[in-house]
């Protein structure tokens, strides 16, 4: 039980990290950015190209990976989010997730079916707890996540720029008019939230062998309902929400193994974890739509 | 003043001004019969390669195109979890057939009956949720359709799936292409009809502005169920005719990129322009079949098409045909643009 609490907590850090570019992007653009989950699969191949095929020292390459990320996120902005700066909000989200289909053909056509893996940041067990070893890779992870969370508070709450996005997403034209360009803050606004599904798939990818896809897949439904539940507006609630998804699928997860397996019907289903997950989202919307700690919904 | 009914009807020439005469009316009757005459003969053209095996998956593309236009284009609610109705279909289809050994239209009714319930148990969350969220719902919907209920080993048979027979006298490509061909009508007619009345008129409303159409006295609650039950329906008779298609069903075919392939064809072809999504469907569908060793192009070009149409041209296909299809409904060869696209659904994106 507490193995399977410690994992949720780690898989709840690079949630959440997906978590907090989703409500990045919800306050920027009041879009669902269905392309948050493959930012992170996008560095990850470039980690792997930069490394790997060109052979850079892992740090940099890891940092230089990171930058690219940005840059595709920069160009995304430019390209599909700008011109449809006025269209239906639902217009632009078909148009994030049909660039999510674009980035896994694209990273299928480069590395093809074959699965990739690269080393983590630093080798080497961080602690032991009861019979789990936390390697210093996850202990990285939780810490990075830990350390955005509160600086991207701070940023919203207290810099010039995070004010700035902030009146940009909530009044445009008026925001306009006092001398803020609301199309740089854009165009700051996506790659930024690229970079942050940079870092959430950069962290995860060392952890397992990975295919085009792997974050999409594994995590943007997770994302998303860590960042409703939160509260699609709170950074605060985007970290929270993280650490909750990760921990109660886990424990869900802990009693279908434990239990479910003896049961008469449930025996033999898969998919019990994430079906919880599902029903906590719809639970969530319909009882409290603002999520925990969500100001407006 | 008495109407005098003879003068009236001398002014009759006048109501069908800027109409064909009869020479135009031929024209473009010989044109939609050519037109038609080439997709009915499509899978009989000589030759080696499997052409009515593409015509026939192509033709299940349409009826599903035509479903997820009945949500996204008419009633304006976005679905990202079409997999899961076109899934219930083939499932519910095959089972019906191989378990309970039904008739074969029989096993479509069933389909469709599942499409339906499967689509309503959305449709009740739809009533209180718009715009993003719901897209987000029927997304999580899709997932967990393709990673649990098509999973349970009971059921479906697990991870192998079903193996399905063609019904008796349908064991042919050739065959199988003509019965798609069939429902493919039936689906054309029945959404041409139905949104020439009342229903028709008041989904559209809805999609509109929902506030506008209840206060005019529209059942939103209703029409917006009644959408989603006839899209289900119809996404549920596409399954029912994939599973003798492909002779098996497997749940690892309704995956995400699945439910994502049917939302860009339907976007590429154009919301509410049948013509279009005819054409973008069969497209989506025949293209990764015939250039299979080119799949992953297929791969790159679909997104690209679907970004290039929700950024240059909302109206897609449709949009591009509608000189031709305005012709051939009887009106000039005008290059008029019109606006068309994807709507927020009702107002506002928040539940």
């Amino acid at each position: 039980m507490l193995t399977f609490i410690i994992i949720g907590i780690i898989q709840g850090a690079v949630i959440g990290l997906l978590a907090l570019g989703i409500v990045l992007t919800y306050k920027g653009a009041k879009v669902f950015n269905f392309a948050q989950a493959e930012f992170g699969t996008i560095a990850a191949f470039f980690l792997v190209l930069f490394t790997q095929v060109i052979s850079l020292p892992y740090l940099v390459g890891w940092i230089v990976a990171l930058a690219a990320t940005g840059a595709v996120g920069f160009l995304f902005e430019r390209v599909v989010v700008r011109p449809l700066f006025n269209a239906p909000r639902v217009t632009l989200l078909v148009a994030t997730a049909g660039f999510a289909l674009l980035a896994i053909a694209l990273e299928l056509r480069i590395g093809g079916t074959t699965t990739q893996q690269v080393p983590p940041i630093a080798e080497g067990v961080l602690v032991r707890i009861g019979t789990f070893n936390v390697t210093i890779q996850q202990g990285i992870t939780l810490a990075i996540f830990a350390v955005l969370a509160v600086g991207l508070n701070y940023f919203f709450a207290k810099t010039d720029l995070g004010l700035a996005v902030l009146a940009t997403s909530q009044e445009p034209v008026a925001t306009e008019l006092v001398g803020i360009g609301t199309k740089r803050m854009s165009a700051f606004i996506w790659s930024f939230a690229a970079v942050l599904g940079g870092v959430a798939g950069m962290l995860q990818a060392p952890d397992t062998i990975f295919e085009p896809g792997f974050m999409t897949r594994n995590f943007l439904l997770l994302a998303f309902t860590a960042a409703v539940i939160g509260g699609i507006t709170s950074l605060q609630g985007a970290f929270v929400g993280g650490l909750l998804i990760g921990v109660f699928r886990q424990i869900m997860n802990y009693l279908d193994v434990t239990y479910l397996e003896e049961a008469p019907i449930l025996h033999g289903i898969p998919g019990i974890p994430e079906l919880a997950v599902f029903v906590l989202l719809v639970v969530v919307l319909y009882v409290r739509p603002k999520g925990l700690l969500g100001t407006e919904a | 003043m008495a109407i005098d009914l003879a003068h009236a009807r001398n002014l009759m020439p006048l109501l069908d001004e800027g109409k064909p005469d009869a020479r135009g009316w031929m024209t473009r009757r010989a044109a939609a019969g050519l037109i038609a005459a080439f997709v009915i003969i499509t899978p009989i053209l000589p030759g080696n390669l499997p052409i009515a095996s593409w015509v026939g998956l192509g033709m299940i593309y349409v009826i599903v195109g035509l479903s997820v236009n009945v949500l996204i284009g008419h009633a304006g609610q976005v679905s990202l979890g079409h997999q899961a109705f076109v899934g219930v279909g083939a499932f519910m289809g095959a089972l019906s057939t191989t378990r309970w050994g039904l008739p074969f239209l029989l096993s479509v009714v069933v389909a469709a009956a599942s499409g339906a319930i499967a689509a309503i148990l959305l449709g009740v969350v739809a009533l209180r949720l718009s715009g993003l969220y719901l897209a987000l719902i029927t997304l999580a919907y899709g997932e967990i359709a393709e990673k649990v209920i098509f999973n349970v080993p009971a059921i479906t048979g697990g991870g192998a799936g079903v193996l399905v027979n063609r019904p008796a006298g349908f064991e042919s490509n050739v065959a199988i292409a003509y019965l798609c061909m069939i429902f493919v009508g039936l689906a054309l007619f029945l959404d041409w009809r139905l949104m020439k009345s009342k229903a028709g008129r008041a989904i559209l409303a809805l999609r509109d502005n929902e506030i506008a159409a209840r206060s005019v006295g529209i059942n939103t609650t209703y029409y917006k169920l009644f959408a989603f039950v006839l899209s289900g329906a119809l996404a549920g008779i596409a399954g029912a005719l994939l599973a003798p298609w492909a002779r098996s069903v497997n749940a690892a075919t309704f995956d995400f990129k699945l439910a994502l392939t049917f939302v860009l064809m339907t976007a590429v072809g154009g919301l509410q322009s049948r013509a279009g999504i005819f054409v973008a469907s069969a497209f989506f569908a025949i293209f990764p079949l015939a250039f299979n060793q080119f799949t992953i192009y297929v791969l790159i070009i679909g997104p690209l098409l679907l970004l290039l149409t929700l950024i240059q041209f909302p109206g897609g296909m449709g949009q591009q045909l509608r000189p031709f299809t305005n012709w051939l409904t009887g009106g000039p060869f005008s290059m008029k643009r019109e606006h068309a696209g994807i709507s927020s659904g009702g107002s506002g994106g928040r539940p």
